[in-house]
């Protein structure tokens, strides 16, 4: 099970501090966070890759962590903002399936997690637009078979994909 | 790669809005200090000569401002559920005026003319695009600094931020109090600066 909010936060604020051991278990701690919160929205074999990249991310800008806020908000912004980037630069034909979803577990972090999900963004994109990326972006079909699929253009998908990637962008903070 | 993390750990200065706030602060001090060196106080502004437009205008434009750089310094640690909708508003209402400052003049035999031909009207625009740079490059420094992750809007709000401060601190040297040169002349150098922001900041601060 990951730690709770609390505890992340407290995790975070010894490893601002230089604090070695409890870095190293927020570290472990986010990254089991990060898998299971990208899970269903990467190919499997993208998903250590994403998780890498944002827990980079947080390693580099840790500075930018409020000590007065919670931590998930923070850790869940900067996992949207690299997964937008990690959706704009995927353009190659993938056809790995994503994994079943799994449900969030029993916690009191759930209406958390529910709240900073990447599930939150798609709610605000035109269907049509939510559905090219979903086909192209995440499960890794081409832009012609995506066009099949939906009964869109190709010309229309690939400007559906332009638009919706960049309205994600704009709700990476304020979805929830 | 948490081995070698946490190996290259160091300890660091927690992000604070304060430490934003003062770098702005630091900037906007210079921008007053170098208005009153060289274009001087309006004696209007400490005898009671300006007229109620002035405040008014200026009112708005120091709001607007505050409100602006408030979001740009919160945006440097950035979290879901964040929202900065007080700039957009009050970029509404200050839109207000240049439409008053129009609607004022329009029945006006020569209305048009009072706008076009206020002789100072393009020194107020470009001395107060150039009182935006100092508080413009300050908070561009601490986005950069930050992790800001609504890039596009953070170049609007820092454009809007330092436009209106930039324009309120030169504001306190112009003698042109009416309706049409400030809806005007003092409402421009604001627009100019947030679409420069929009252009110019987000490849500075993109991470």
């Amino acid at each position: 099970m990951i730690a709770d909010e609390a505890t992340l936060a407290r995790l975070m604020v010894a490893g601002q501090n230089g604090d070695k051991s409890a870095y190293n278990v927020l570290l472990s701690e986010a990254g089991l966070w990060l898998e299971r919160y990208f899970r269903r929205r990467v190919p499997p074999h993208q998903l250590d890759d994403l998780v890498q990249d944002v827990m980079l991310a947080l390693h580099n800008k840790r500075a930018t962590y409020d000590q007065t806020r919670p931590f998930l908000p923070w850790l869940a912004a900067i996992a949207r903002y690299r997964w937008v980037d990690h959706l704009r630069k995927v353009y190659k034909h993938e056809s790995d399936l994503l994994e079943d979803n799994d449900a969030i577990e029993e916690s009191d972090e759930e209406a958390i997690a529910a709240r900073v999900s990447l599930e939150r963004l798609f709610v605000h994109l035109p269907q049509k637009q939510a559905e090219v990326i979903e086909l192209v972006k995440i499960e890794g079909h081409s832009i012609r078979e995506a066009a099949e699929r939906t009964g869109q253009t190709e010309s229309l998908v690939k400007v559906n994909i332009h638009r919706g990637l960049k309205k994600l962008s704009a709700l990476v903070e304020k979805a929830e | 790669m948490i081995a070698s993390l946490t190996q290259d750990l160091a300890p660091v200065r927690a992000f604070s809005a304060r430490d934003g706030a003062a770098l702005l602060s630091v900037a906007g001090v210079l921008t007053v200090v170098g208005v009153l060196l060289v274009e001087g106080l309006w004696h209007g502004v400490v005898d009671g000569g300006a007229s109620a437009f002035f405040w008014f205008t200026n009112g708005l434009l120091g709001l607007l401002g505050l409100a602006s750089a408030g979001a740009v310094i919160a945006m440097a640690s950035p979290r879901v559920g964040s929202r900065s909708d007080a700039p957009l508003w009050l970029g509404a209402m200050l839109a207000i005026l240049p439409i008053v400052a129009v609607l004022s003049l329009v029945r006006q035999q020569h209305g048009v003319e009072v706008i076009t031909n206020d002789m100072y009207g393009i020194h107020c625009l470009s001395a107060s695009l150039f009182a935006t740079t100092l508080m413009f490059a300050s908070l561009t420094v601490w986005l950069r600094r930050g992790a800001p992750v609504s890039v596009n809007a953070a170049g609007w709000l820092t454009g809007l931020a330092s436009g209106a401060l930039g324009t309120l601190a030169y504001g306190i040297s112009c003698s042109m109090d009416s309706v049409s040169h400030l809806g005007v002349w003092h409402v421009a150098p604001v627009v100019i600066a947030s679409l420069a922001g929009r252009l110019i900041v987000p490849p500075l601060i993109r991470w």
